[in-house]
């Protein structure tokens, strides 16, 4: 990292976009547009994560373990998000009707 | 790189985050985050992290991707949004401005010097088994959140596959589709193997060959290629396939090695490529499985199975007594 | 030299994660029948390993001499590099909670199951054969949050944890949608929850420079990044296991998922988000400014005076079993969480943990965690044979349980004992503790919401026991619709009595937790009883950087 002051600005963007993203989860009432809300604030937390890796003088190499950090959150998060998609399918469209009437116990 | 090609990355990154959550339309909004995605990884690359950088374009490039057949296919028109509340609007922007403050407190006070774990990291490389730092970190010091993070796939697998309720995709033949699949795969295959062998002395590894491999499974549906069916038990098995393998690795070096996943730096490295390349098959599976389980394809068909395919005895994990 | 011999019990920590896990894969590659049994003899044996793990720990020296856990770095590598597993008493009560709730719950499940070919709803009462799979997921992310020393692997677990519990809850209502509504609702709550938690796992990391948890208490001070990654933590975690404010997926969830599965959220997934809010609170605490954590302490124990009274409020009013014992849960956090400003001190202290009411804070705590867990599982799997013995669990419809099914009925009533915090139950040793604490601790204020809730809980479980009784001046009521066996019946009864008589002699269980200090600052000591070490990098707990 050659330029001082971005790191600076990316913890900054990081945090903005985690704020964008969980607000518009929050205030949000389509469940698709929810699902990519969250995405969006995953990736301020990864951005912040990855700013972590590369502080200090320019010619250091990145430190390696948020790197491997924001990798699991990655696959994470992809798992996550087909999940809910999943289950949005199933709450938008439901598979055909069950002719029990009961509760479930 | 100037310092000014990055202030407008950065800009670009933040409106395609506005714009993804505000686009009001569900194809929109799919589109604002599949750019969004792309500028990610173009974000990951100028922080030094090209392991990310491949990661998230394979990935998160994927999972837009599928997040945009679903909105292009959902066959419910998009709701008129039912105004929220002022006193709800209120409440979440007073939280988001909160929550704001807050971060920007605290990140100010984040110090500038690397940890030095990161050195610490770095000494040990040499006995680790492989010569990229990250892939050391996810293989061998932090194999166990490796290890947790398969089992997480293959929960949400299982999840979606119960939800999908041994409903399957009848394998249709699109012949233009089948003729660019055809070209494509054996590229996406050949990418995904590079990516892996390569994985570790240089960015690559388990986790981008299975998101390659993954979409190869993806397409390779969609086109009607009927060797690509992830759902039933041969998709399940083959994305347990990793799970079992990594706690079998467990159960080896605990009960005949030196302690529970100690990996011994004589046969590290052949153990880290065996590990890396199952795992990059049933990443690659997993994936397919959680993605198709909600494909558009689903809807039409209702429980029908593919003609042949009837004598299958087990349905889908998923399917309810 | 096998990694398990030397330092036999701290081989064994890890064996709580994987040995569900392999099982598991396994039961989803399996047919029904094979699953149900192979997901019992898992708990089984799991529950043996962790009845060793505890007396390994009871066996340590104790606080004292710093060796108050048992630990084993994986992988061969200590911390910072690697990951470090840590179980103290704490670790050891939950535990123990878990797996005799899990079993309990997997009889039930088999029992459910080898009767659903001839009476098909039963299997509603557990959701099927997809619930093996997914439940020994479910009891590893558990046991691996329970065990774990480093923070992001906690994260992990977390999601685990999170991603196992929402696809059990979808496995509810068949009858069109309604339980997949509900779980993703839950899915959303747990997400934000998670990265908020991740969010202050890096902020610690970006100054500690170590995701291992008591290393991180060395190498971090008070300041505002500390503060912070408090106060993300507190609310993440709060979002997870239901505080007020952030409690309204949980009544739509719970009630909406199978019985046997919330006896399982209730029981037993609340309580990973709050074990883990207390270890942060415990290792990272001591190390903030005192004014800061006490302000948290105060903020968190508001909301939970009022998630008490709300949530009885709300119970009352509820015309279900399922609701009502939902909202129970709800007010039921409210008391767990008051453990934060008891433990932090009296206001206007100037250290952690200062004055006398820090101890019986925490062992009040655990105790009624412990408490809650097997009352809320027992009350929710009664709830559940109810409703299939009745089809429904509206209270109108309930009549004449009481004469019918009695030991169902009864164990409604123990479990609501026990909730309430009536002698002798566990749940009053609990109170008594809390109330003890309130007292010591100067913060008196507490103790009216201790004492109202008691009352409150008292009449919604009144309210539920009085729906099954017959109606006044009326015919005796029919039997109900479905006879169950006896099977289904005692699980429940035995959770919910245990919570009762457990309370008649809990010295034993008080001196486990207190080792003699009462402080459950657990992990902090540097018991190096890690097994087959490669040369290791940093010790736990040694040189700082």
């Amino acid at each position: 990292m050659t330029v001082s002051g971005l790191p600076e600005l990316m913890t900054v963007l990081a945090c903005a976009v985690l704020v964008i993203g969980l607000s518009a989860h929050l205030l949000v009432a389509d469940l698709f547009r929810r699902i990519i809300s969250l995405n969006v604030a995953s990736g301020g937390v990864m951005m912040l994560l990855l700013v972590l890796a590369v502080r200090g003088p320019g010619d250091q190499d990145p430190d390696p373990v948020p790197q491997a950090l924001v990798l699991t959150g990655i696959v994470i998060m992809a798992a996550v998000t087909g999940l809910a998609l999943a289950l949005a399918r199933r709450v938008e469209d439901p598979a055909d009707e069950d002719d029990r009437d009961e509760e479930t116990p | 790189m100037m310092p000014l090609l990055d202030l407008i990355l950065a800009g670009t990154v933040l409106v395609t985050a506005v714009l993804a959550v505000l686009a009001p339309r569900r194809d929109a909004a799919a589109s604002a985050f599949l750019i969004f995605g792309v500028l990610l990884a173009l974000l990951w690359a100028r922080l030094e992290a090209p392991d990310i950088a491949l990661a998230e374009a394979a990935l998160g490039g994927g999972v837009a991707g599928a997040l945009l057949v679903d909105a292009l296919h959902s066959r419910r028109p998009p709701q008129p949004q039912a105004a929220s509340s002022w006193a709800a609007r209120i409440t979440g922007a007073a939280a988001g401005a909160a929550l704001l403050a807050a971060l920007l407190i605290g990140v100010r006070a984040v110090p500038q010097a690397r940890a030095p774990l990161a050195e610490e990291a770095y000494a040990r490389i040499p006995v680790s088994g492989v010569e990229h730092p990250v892939t050391a970190v996810l293989l061998n010091y932090r194999s166990y959140d490796t290890l947790l993070e398969i089992a997480v796939l293959a929960v949400a697998a299982l999840g979606a596959a119960a939800l999908a309720q041994g409903h399957r995709p009848v394998v249709r033949s699109r012949p233009a589709v089948r003729g660019l699949a055809l070209v494509l795969l054996p590229v996406l295959l050949l990418l995904a193997a590079w990516l892996l062998v390569a994985g570790t002395s240089q960015p690559g590894g388990a986790f981008q060959a299975g998101a390659l491999l993954g979409a190869a499974l993806v397409i390779a549906h969609l086109a009607g290629i009927g060797l690509a069916r992830p759902q039933g038990l041969a998709g399940l098995a083959w994305t347990l396939a990793g799970l079992l393998s990594f706690l079998a690795l467990a159960a080896g070096t605990a009960v005949f090695g030196a302690g529970w996943l100690v990996l011994d730096p004589a046969w590290a490295p052949g153990a880290i490529l065996a590990i890396e390349a199952i795992l990059a098959v049933s990443i690659g599976a997993g994936l397919a499985l959680i993605f198709l389980s909600n494909s558009a394809s689903l809807q039409q068909n209702g429980p029908a199975g593919e003609p042949g395919r009837a004598a299958e005895a087990e349905p889908p994990a998923g399917a309810p007594s | 030299m096998s990694g398990l011999v030397p330092g036999l019990l701290p081989g064994l920590l890890p064996v709580p994660v994987f040995l569900p896990l392999i099982a598991a894969a396994l039961a989803a590659l399996l047919p029904a029948r094979a699953r149900a049994w192979l997901g019992l003899a898992t708990v089984a044996c799991t529950a043996v390993v962790v009845t060793a793990i505890t007396a390994g720990v009871a066996g340590l020296p104790g606080r004292g001499s710093g060796e108050d856990a048992l630990s084993l770095a994986l992988a061969g590598w200590e911390a910072p590099v690697g990951i470090v597993l840590r179980a103290d008493a704490l670790s050891a009560v939950l535990l123990l909670l878990t797996s005799v709730v899990g079993l309990v719950v997997s009889v039930h499940a088999l029992a459910a199951g080898r009767d659903a070919d001839a009476l098909p709803s039963m299997s509603s009462l557990y959701g099927g054969p997809a619930f093996w799979p997914l439940w020994l997921a479910l009891f590893a992310a558990l046991n691996g949050v329970y065990v774990t020393g480093d923070l992001f692997n906690a994260y992990v677990m977390l999601e685990l944890l999170t991603l196992a519990a929402v696809s059990l809850v979808a496995l509810g209502g068949r009858a069109g949608n309604g339980a997949a509504a509900a779980a993703l609702r839950y899915l959303f709550v747990a997400v934000v929850g998670s990265l908020l938690f991740l969010m202050a796992v890096a902020l610690v990391y970006a100054e500690a420079g170590t995701l291992d948890l008591p290393l991180a208490a060395e190498r971090i001070g008070p300041g505002p990044l500390l503060h912070v990654a408090l106060a993300l933590a507190l609310v993440g975690l709060a979002a997870k296991f239901a505080l007020f404010p952030l409690h309204s997926w949980l009544p739509v969830a719970h009630p909406a998922a199978p019985a046997a599965v919330s006896a399982l959220l209730s029981g037993l997934v609340i309580k990973a988000a709050l074990f883990l809010l207390w270890r942060l609170w415990g290792i990272l605490g001591p190390v903030a400014e005192p004014v800061v954590l006490q302000g948290l302490g105060l903020a968190a124990g508001a909301a939970g005076s009022i998630a008490v009274l709300w949530g009885s409020f709300m119970a009352l009013r509820r015309r279900r079993l399922k609701p009502i014992i939902a909202y129970s849960t709800v007010a039921q956090v409210g008391y767990l969480v008051l453990l934060l400003p008891l433990t932090a001190g009296p206001v206007g202290a100037d250290a952690f943990g200062a004055g006398e009411g820090s101890g019986p804070g925490w062992t009040g705590g655990v105790v009624l965690v412990l408490a809650h867990g097997l009352a809320k599982a027992g009350m929710f799997l009664a709830a559940g044979n109810l409703a299939l013995a009745y089809r429904g669990d509206r209270l109108r419809g309930l009549g004449g349980a009481v004469t019918h099914m009695p030991l169902t009925v009864a164990t409604i009533g123990l479990a609501g004992v026990s909730l309430a915090g009536l002698p002798p139950s566990l749940g009053f040793a609990a109170k008594w503790q809390l109330l003890t604490s309130a007292l010591a601790g100067g913060q008196w204020w507490w103790v009216p919401v201790l004492l109202l809730g008691g009352l409150l809980t008292v009449a919604y479980t009144a309210l539920m026991v009085r729906a099954t009784f017959n109606q006044p001046g009326g015919p005796d009521a029919e039997p109900p619709a479905r006879r169950l066996p006896r099977t289904l019946v005692l699980g429940p009864f035995v959770l919910a009595a245990g919570s009762v008589l457990l309370g008649v002699a809990p010295a034993g269980l008080l001196e486990f937790l207190g080792s003699g200090t009462g402080d459950v600052t657990a992990g902090a000591g540097d018991a190096p009883g890690a097994a087959g070490d490669v040369p290791p990098s940093g010790a736990a707990g040694g040189d700082g950087s």
